[in-house]
């Protein structure tokens, strides 16, 4: 590759534009993944433009990855090579908005908050909530599926998005889906792509439907001296007819954490669970009544979220882990998800795991759907790799006993190259490798990233 | 003809009785709702996954095609075993296995009623969201592989957003467990792939779903109106009002009438057309947001607004959209089920569209549809004994679809391209749309042995060569 490099270089200016192609250390660097550089970076403006740099990419064999908002570059395996990094910032228009529809389309680099700002003019809005929104863009919410509390009442990306536009592997554009919300014309391609990592081709264009903006916001956050109590009130919701946005569980290390930003105290040893409530005046003042109530006795202490406060409280618990940890470059990230019922037992352990190791344990549960959030971070004593290494482990058997998964989220490149960040694949890896052989048959798309080493 | 050495090796996987080869039981698998026939070599009654993996691989080795079949209610074709080969009848797979409200979760045979499952959830305080109209006869195998919807699908999406894993028989007669009861498997969603995908790429056994808590309290309304246009505009309104019934379903008069005369639920006989709304949720809203939505159907043009007063008159608000297709039966011999969709302002021209497609064919079209989804359901009457007729109904229905696809709609929204719409799919998606979807069914199925002859057109390339 390195003695053509000059040559696809000339081939892709050709396409964008001198000013859009970079090269040279000092300005690829920052687009490193788990310290791979990439030789070359280059933002194209169009869909078209796109399909032809990964035409050529592809033509001379050389590995491409796709880079939307960087928020969750972390994710996969650390990459054996990177030649070119295809940035889509460039490509962030709005291409149809049709309010009364409650559906828009739009180019992958446009960032989720900018969107969300966009549809909140008319009073819409896109029920997705990952944390970073407003670094985000829509290709990166897609391919790597992410997803954040709202997912207890709304779903995630594969519930939302209609169709999208994909520039397969060796530079093809494809339409997949529609715009319309019922939709089997053929194969839901959709699902192909969505979580794929960029494995099977790059998303240039998405369209979701949408919601009507709630009438209102409100919160309910309770801190219980007991995990059982937590649980027991996390099962009674569950139970109930209450229909709460979503409903998180924060260990005592996120309850100190996010305390000053809430503005209350932390009881030392104290966990939280937080409700977000939205709809009509009435079913949210009802359901701010049953949740205090429900807290209490149940033996909590109730930290009210009003209206005004609710949508900047959120904001912080959204973004709790990825403010504690962004720029450490030691930091863990898992994502642990079971079976909703075993949410309590994998969050136990998740705790253990720090205090084996030594680290820090910051652990923040999607409580309703079986989804943990763990962050790791380095405590005052220098633990042995060996030891972290057996404890990820021994955890991610225990989700896996649990008919669950554990994901690697982040991790320093050196850890990831002892521990899968994906963990084994399952029954139906035959199928995944011929699909990704049947697409990428050079394995140039993101190589060496996803499950199972496709 | 019935391969002999085939047959005997299907019996000594499923015992004697479970294999049917003579030739009144093949013509009686030789159609289901749609309008062509193909008769099969042989139908297997199968009980286990582990029966059918060894029928699918028995085919393989006589590289014979098969056809799952569930409760054969699809509209477009999907059961009739175009190439012959063998028909896998699920029926009897029909075990609810598991019912994990903890989890949230319900694992089932396919071969269940969607309506059972709902029945069994029920008394628990559970629900299976997605409820096809046809639910009393179409099997959650079926649901699966037409990914349907139902008209409860506007607020809480169609089937493939409540299943979460499937055991399958690939095509090679392998079997694998996609997804689970957890969330987010790692890797590619071969989960949502499978849904949808007309029993050509495999066989389900079994599948887990997602149950959720019947809703506090629901409220169902019935909006009468003078004219059609009218009814769609209402339901623009409501939506632009920033509310999410669970149900916006309209019928219009021909259809009325029809029911009418079939099952008496009260329905006004010289109105253009009803609206079917039902909201559900917390109880707490529930009569303000009737409300609203009888004033905003009022202010549309509605002549008459009523509101169910207890379960009684709820059910049988809902027996009639129900029943309305057995129900449209007593107007002709047959009919055509058109299922296209289109984003939902562009309703009332469409509807006025497909009456002057109706004018042009010298066809009756009464209209059943999920008005909310923007899924049409234009039902084009005939006689299947008149072959010219049988001419025009196909012309006006890919009319029809051609419309909806003019708006920016689609080909089908819940009843699945088989047979019926292979030439229809170069309508919304381009060669290379077709292309990557060949593909994937490669992928799946190398040796074409499931389901063939389904969902894709004759490439191009054919085409051109002929
Ligand atoms: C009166 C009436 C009303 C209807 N209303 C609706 C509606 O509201 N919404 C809607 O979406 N549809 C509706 N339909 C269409 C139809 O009922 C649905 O498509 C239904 O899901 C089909 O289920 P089935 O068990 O009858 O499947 P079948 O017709 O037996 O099979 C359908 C397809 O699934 C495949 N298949 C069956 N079982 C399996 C399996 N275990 N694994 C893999 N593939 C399998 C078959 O090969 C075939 O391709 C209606 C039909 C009728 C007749």
């Amino acid at each position: 590759m390195h003695a053509d490099l000059g040559i696809l270089r000339g081939q892709l200016e050709a396409i964008v534009g001198g000013a859009q192609v970079a090269a040279g250390i000092d300005q690829t660097a920052l687009f490193a993944v788990d310290g791979v550089i990439p030789e070359l970076v280059v933002r194209p403006g169009t869909q078209e433009e796109v399909a032809q740099v990964v035409a050529t990419c592809y033509a001379a064999g050389a590995a491409m990855l796709p880079w939307g908002g960087g928020t969750a570059m972390g994710l996969g395996n650390p990459p054996p090579r990177v030649e070119v990094m295809i940035h889509l910032d460039r490509l962030d228009r709005i291409v149809e908005w049709d309010p009364a529809n409650l559906c828009v389309t739009a180019e992958a680099g446009l960032r989720l908050g900018a969107l969300q700002e966009i549809l909140a003019r008319d009073k819409a809005i896109l029920p997705l909530d990952p944390p970073a929104s407003h670094r985000l863009t829509l290709g990166g919410l897609v391919a790597a599926n992410q997803s954040g509390p709202g997912r207890l009442l709304y779903g995630t990306v594969r519930d939302w998005l209609l169709g999208m536009r994909v520039v397969l592997p060796d530079g093809e554009r494809i339409h997949c889906g529609g715009r319309v919300i019922k939709n089997v014309s053929g194969y839901d391609m959709n699902k192909l792509f969505i979580r794929s990592l960029g494995t099977l081709g790059i998303v240039t264009e998405v369209t979701f439907k949408l919601l009507p903006m709630p009438t209102v916001r409100a919160g309910v956050m309770g801190l219980f001296p007991e995990l059982t109590q937590a649980w027991t009130a996390v099962k009674q919701a569950l139970e109930s007819f209450l229909l709460p946005e979503a409903l998180d569980f924060l260990n005592p290390a996120a309850v100190t954490l996010l305390a000053p930003a809430l503005g209350f105290q932390a009881t030392a040893g104290s966990c939280g669970l937080a409700v977000a409530l939205a709809g009509s005046p009435e079913t949210v003042e009802r359901q701010v009544h049953d949740f205090t109530a429900l807290f209490r006795d149940g033996g909590g202490t109730v930290i009210p979220l009003p209206t005004e406060r609710t949508s900047q409280a959120w904001e912080a618990i959204r973004n709790l882990l990825e403010r504690a940890s962004a720029s450490n470059p030691a930091r863990i990230l898992c994502k642990i998800a079971v079976p909703i019922g075993r949410t309590g037992d994998l969050v136990a352990a998740a705790g253990r795991v720090g205090q084996n190791c030594g680290l820090q344990a910051t652990v923040v549960a999607h409580a309703g759907s079986g989804v943990i959030w763990a962050l790791y971070l380095p405590g005052s004593e220098v633990v042995p790799e060996e030891r972290v290494v057996q404890a990820l482990e021994g955890l991610r058997g225990k989700a896996v006993v649990a008919e669950g998964t554990l994901v690697l989220q982040n991790a320093p490149p050196a850890l990831k190259r002892r521990v899968d960040a994906w963990g084994a694949p399952g029954d139906g890896f035959d199928v995944m490798r011929r699909l990704k052989l049947e697409f990428d048959p050079r394995g140039l798309c993101n190589p060496g990233r996803f499950v199972g080493g496709i | 003809m019935a391969n002999k050495a085939l047959v005997l090796e299907l019996r000594q996987i499923v015992g004697r009785a479970n294999v049917l080869d003579n030739m009144v039981n093949l013509q009686l698998y030789q159609y289901d709702a749609y309008l062509e026939e193909h008769r099969p070599d042989a139908v297997v009654f199968v009980h286990s996954t582990e029966e059918v993996a060894q029928v699918v691989q028995a085919c393989n080795r006589h590289g014979l095609p098969f056809v799952p079949r569930g409760g054969g209610t699809n509209l477009s074709g999907g059961t009739i075993p175009f190439e012959g080969g063998v028909v896998i009848e699920m029926i009897h797979m029909n075990q609810l296995l598991e019912v994990d409200c903890s989890n949230l979760r319900a694992r089932v045979q396919p071969g269940l009623f969607n309506l059972e499952l709902g029945n069994a959830l029920a008394p628990l305080g559970y629900q299976f969201l997605p409820d096809p109209a046809s639910q009393k006869a179409a099997t959650l195998g079926g649901n699966v592989a037409e990914n349907s919807g139902g008209p409860h699908c506007f607020k809480y999406g169609v089937t493939t957003n409540h299943v979460l894993g499937l055991t399958v028989v690939l095509p090679d007669g392998q079997v694998v467990k996609l997804g689970g009861k957890a969330a987010d498997p790692p890797g590619y969603d071969l989960t949502g792939l499978f849904v949808g995908s007309e029993g050509t790429f495999g066989i389900c056994t079994e599948v887990v779903v997602k149950i959720v808590r019947l809703a506090e309290g629901v409220k169902t309304l019935l909006a009468i109106y003078d004219s059609i246009e009218a009814g769609s505009e209402s339901v623009s309104a409501i939506v632009a009002a920033g509310m999410v019934p669970a149900t916006l379903e309209m019928m219009d008069q021909l259809v009325i009438q029809a029911v009418e005369a079939s099952l008496h639920c009260g329905l006004p006989l010289d109105c253009a057309t009803v609206l079917l709304i039902e909201v559900d949720g917390l109880k707490d809203d529930l009569e303000l947001q009737a409300k609203a939505i009888e004033d905003l159907c009022m202010a549309h043009g509605a002549r008459e607004v009523r509101v169910a007063k207890d379960d009684a008159e709820r059910a049988l608000l809902w027996a009639g959209r129900r029943g309305a297709f057995g129900a449209v039966a007593r107007l002709a011999p047959s009919f055509l089920v058109c299922d296209g969709t289109v984003p939902r302002t562009t309703l009332p021209q469409v509807l006025r569209k497909v009456a002057e497609v109706g004018r042009k064919y010298d066809l009756r079209i009464p209209n059943v549809f999920h008005a909310g989804d923007g899924n049409l359901h234009p039902l084009i009457l005939f006689d299947w004994r008149d072959a010219d007729q049988k001419a025009r109904v196909l012309k006006a229905g890919m009319e029809i679809l051609e419309l909806c696809v003019a708006v920016g709609g689609t080909i089908s929204g819940e009843h699945g391209v088989g047979l019926e719409k292979m030439e229809a799919m170069r309508l919304v998606l381009s060669e290379a749309d077709l292309r990557s979807q060949r593909r994937v069914k490669q992928v799946f199925d190398p040796r074409n042995l499931a389901n063939p002859g389904k969902i894709f057109p004759v490439p191009e390339e054919v085409l051109c060569a002929r």
